[in-house]
């Protein structure tokens, strides 16, 4: 295990009101990171702040994504350097098909690494392959970027656009919300077969349930905007049996 | 200029049209509908402002006019694109889709007149106006205008102007695209579904992809 992101003392605020207070972490490679914590408790801030969303504002502290200034970074090259967000809420995006925006995605990657562009059919292999992992149909590809997809369709594209782009460090945010039982079985181990000993995930979530399925080697709490417990799995389990009253 | 002065175009019984204008800056074209033909006018101003008044009269049953427009305004320019779809005879369709995007201090005027006439039963007709205005500078006014005087019919109307959808734009830059290739793909989106009915597809071709060069240059 080496470290691959490492968050000192951040704070942010969304329209002025601060929500991050001083949160530190640090992430190693192929370790698998629960965030849980009652609602308003900052965790969706901390996915929008390390993906660069520009409603949030970083007031103070630092992130080191292997050896480099995070912060300092647009969100695209965040993006390139491997820095994956599954959206709790993925954006419609109607007339953009879902084919043009992955060759896009993917081949922007591929320039900042260095490497050639991917030809038409070597593009179409590659999705081919990738979107049997999660079970998207031909169909799904075909239309608008999660234009007219259901709430489990639209979770299976995130893991789907993960598996594309193979990024070094994954946050799940509530990726669990609004998924029935087959269909956050399919996420999940979507998701374990994406597990290797060189990426992480964060895994953002405010029930255990998921965490059956994807199996965390650290559980946090985050609340009033800090780490506040840290512990094994068996902390989700206990945070299922007597909520978060006591940190909130 | 009242419709009696313009051009004249009569499509007789059964007669279809396709027709594409391209980057004129005046259309004034009158049209004027036998029974059973169709009219499919295309609109397409990427590099040059417009003034058109564009009349469509149905004058026999089970007509359909569609009309597709699309703009793109720049620097101080001014278009305006006003239709006048009259459906005189029962039976008729009519699709309107017109949108403009805007960019500086650009502005942009449409007025759809609308008319059902009394006796004309069973007409179905939208007119639909998007606009995007990618600058706070830019100007959009929208005067639909109705006049239904047949009670067995379908008239649907909608109107919205806004900005590029930042979201879109952000979900984008999160998977590595960057913010001003995001935009031009949501603004490109955005012009190209009113091309999609294009029967000519080799004109079709040359338009998306004049299209996807004009946007190169926008900010």
């Amino acid at each position: 295990m080496s470290e691959l992101i490492v968050i000192k003392d951040l704070h942010a605020s969304v329209a002025g009101k601060e929500i991050l207070k001083g949160l530190n972490l640090t992430i190693g490679t192929g370790e698998v990171h629960a965030i849980m914590g009652p609602n308003g408790a900052g965790k969706s801030t901390l996915s929008a702040v390390l993906t660069g969303n520009p409603q949030y504002e970083v007031t103070g502290g630092e992130v080191w994504l292997r050896g480099k200034n995070l912060l300092a970074m647009p969100p695209e090259q965040r993006a390139r350097e491997g820095v994956f967000l599954s959206f709790q809420y993925p954006v419609e995006i109607p007339g953009v098909s879902m084919v043009n925006f992955m060759r896009t995605a993917v081949n922007e990657r591929r320039q900042y690494q260095g490497l050639p562009a991917l030809s038409a059919s070597e593009f179409l292999r590659l999705m081919r392959e990738k979107r049997k992992l999660v079970q998207i149909t031909d169909k799904m590809q075909g239309r608008s970027v999660n234009e007219g997809f259901s709430g489990g369709e639209k979770k299976k594209n995130e893991i789907f656009q993960m598996a594309m782009l193979e990024p070094c460090f994954s946050i799940l945010d509530e990726t669990d919300s609004g998924l029935d039982i087959d269909a956050l079985r399919i996420v999940s181990e979507g998701v374990n077969r994406l597990r290797t000993a060189d990426n992480a995930f964060m895994v953002i979530t405010h029930y255990q349930r998921l965490l059956d399925y994807i199996v965390p080697d650290y559980v946090h709490v985050l609340a009033d905007g800090r780490i506040v417990k840290t512990g094994d799995k068996t902390l989700a389990l206990e945070l299922e049996e007597h909520g978060y009253a006591e940190f909130e | 200029m009242s419709w009696r002065s313009m051009d004249t175009q009569s499509l007789n019984k059964g007669e279809s049209l396709e027709l594409v204008l391209t980057n004129e800056s005046a259309v004034h074209r009158h049209f004027v509908q036998q029974e059973g033909s169709r009219l499919r006018l295309f609109l397409v101003n990427l590099s040059t402002p417009v003034d058109a008044d564009i009349t469509i009269e149905q004058l026999g049953p089970h007509c359909v006019s569609e009309v597709y427009a699309l703009c793109l305004g720049r620097g101080d320019e001014s278009s305006r694109i006003a239709t006048h779809m009259r459906h005189l005879a029962t039976d008729g369709e009519s699709r309107q889709l017109i949108k403009f995007v805007l960019q500086d201090k650009a502005k942009g005027e449409f007025l759809g007149e609308l008319l059902i006439a009394k006796d004309s039963q069973r007409v179905d007709a939208t007119q639909t106006n998007r606009n995007l205005l990618l600058s706070p500078t830019a100007d959009m006014r929208t005067r639909p205008q109705l006049e239904i005087y047949a009670d067995d019919v379908k008239a649907g109307h909608g109107a919205s102007t806004g900005q590029l959808d930042e979201q879109a734009v952000f979900y984008m830059q999160q998977r590595g695209i960057g913010y001003n290739d995001a935009r031009r793909m949501l603004i490109a989106a955005f012009l190209k579904d009113v091309l999609a009915e294009m029967t000519d597809s080799r004109q079709q071709e040359q338009l998306l992809n004049a299209i996807d060069s004009v946007i190169e240059q926008v900010q």
